[in-house]
């Protein structure tokens, strides 16, 4: 227990310090995935609306497709986009790998289908009188999904902090394309894994802790917008 | 008088049970018509199609002189002359203003002129002062009232109402009536269901019956024989 205690507190003077190093990985960890989860509400969002709004043939595969992708192990999207951007790979050339634009790249693959799934859910949720009321007030394709997605407009927040949340507490696509470069790609979850394993523990946990807050200020943020 | 519709053999299935089947019908520009017929005739189903936000499986529908074709755009420009109430209107979040300048907005009516024809439809339904009040607040036949103001400010040439009384109390019934007459004689084409049987005559509305997707009689220059 006092293993504990004492980590925690050694954790909170890190944070309070303004360690450089933690703050590195926090910055480098709120930046990837904050770029990886605009990208992913912009495909996802489009992208689930259109599922939810259309008929079409194959749509259930397509939404059983999105589903399995939802449960996607994060090394497996590592692997995949790894073998891409190596230098054998088909965009060796574009000498991305090790960089935060690759993690970028995995965890917008990863946020992507969750993004869709939860504004699908929204979508398939919303009482079915919204589009042909604002159709009956003039409105057109466009302007009919656009009031659709401001009247559910808390399943896409949800979406897209449902999103946030798996990209930025990974550790697969992150170590993997990243490669925990120290001062560049070390996010707070490969900083976790690597610290933990050479004992620093008090590090670790600091790190713990940031992630915990971050989640936690996410959510309050979702709390009040709900509120106004 | 001009035809405002005219249907020539339309059919639209809904599900596996139901058609819709209008072998000829003509509406007049500026009538106030009544749909009638017992529950699964038809009735929703012919407003729809009317509001051209159902497309016939086949058949021709032509507005006010223009044939209603599945481009898109086109389809878009004759519907905003034409306004649905339906009989459980759906608001939008946030206020009553707010729902009333949605259609106008997207005319480019903005300003001084959207809140001068936001206040005058809100009085044309009773509901003067309302503008502020949270649509979630409202009761039934309020919303419907406010449903039936936000169709008014677009000062359409076809309101389509589905049943519009239902929700409102017998009180309000008689002003509602009047307030049909005069945007009838302001040149407003009317159609609107019911299950009242006196309300055609109250209104001085020509009745069409409808009965299992067909219609069964409709005024004569309105159905041509079979």
């Amino acid at each position: 227990m006092e293993f504990i205690s004492s980590s925690l507190h050694a954790a909170l003077v890190l944070i309070l310090a303004f360690d450089s190093e933690v703050v590195q990985a926090i910055w480098t960890s709120l930046y990837t995935s904050g770029c990886a989860i605009v990208l992913a509400a912009i495909f996802g969002i489009p992208g689930g609306l259109l599922i939810g709004l259309n008929s079409f043939q194959g749509k259930r595969l397509v939404i059983t497709g999105l589903n399995t992708l939802m449960a996607l192990p994060t090394v497996v999207v590592g692997l995949v986009v790894y073998g891409m951007l190596s230098r054998q790979g088909p965009l060796g050339d574009w000498g991305l790998l090790f960089t935060p634009l690759a993690m970028i790249i995995g965890q917008t693959i990863l946020a992507t289908p969750i993004v869709a799934n939860y504004t699908l859910a929204a979508v398939n949720g919303a009482d079915q009188r919204i589009i042909t009321t604002a159709m009956t007030l003039g409105a057109g394709a466009l302007q009919s999904a656009l009031q659709l997605l401001k009247e559910v407009r808390f399943g896409i927040m949800a979406a897209v902090i449902a999103g946030f949340g798996r990209v930025i507490a990974e550790v697969g696509v992150a170590m993997m394309l990243g490669g925990n470069i120290r001062g560049y790609t070390r996010t707070m979850t490969t900083s976790i894994a690597l610290e933990t394993s050479k004992g620093e523990f008090a590090f670790g946990l600091a790190l713990g802790l940031v992630l915990m807050t971050v989640a936690l200020l996410v959510n309050l943020f979702l709390n009040l917008l709900q509120q106004r | 008088m001009k035809a405002i519709y005219t249907l020539q053999n339309i059919q639209l299935s809904r599900g596996t049970t139901f058609t819709l089947q209008v072998e000829r019908l003509e509406l007049m520009g500026g009538g106030i018509y009544a749909l009638s017929g017992p529950n699964g005739a038809g009735k929703s189903t012919l407003l729809g199609v009317m509001a051209m936000l159902m497309l016939p499986d086949s058949g021709a529908l032509h507005f006010a002189g223009k044939m209603v074709c599945g481009k898109i755009s086109e389809r878009k420009k004759l519907r905003r002359q034409i306004t649905l109430v339906e009989q459980t209107p759906y608001m939008f979040e946030g206020n009553v203003f707010q729902n009333l300048a949605f259609g106008l907005r997207l005319r480019g009516t903005r300003g001084n002129q959207q809140r001068r024809l936001i206040v005058q439809a809100l009085e044309d339904v009773g509901l003067g002062g309302f503008d502020g009040r949270n649509v979630r607040e409202l009761s039934r036949g309020e919303t419907q009232r406010v449903a039936l103001a936000r169709a008014l400010v677009l000062r359409p040439k076809v309101l389509l109402l589905d049943e519009p009384t239902v929700n409102i109390d017998d009180k309000r019934v008689s002003a509602f009536e009047e307030l049909l007459i005069k945007l009838s004689q302001q040149g407003m084409t009317i159609v609107f269901s019911t299950h009242d049987p006196d309300q055609p005559g109250r209104l001085g509305a020509e009745v069409i019956r409808l009965r299992e997707g067909w219609v069964e009689d409709a005024p004569e220059r309105g159905l041509s024989p079979a």
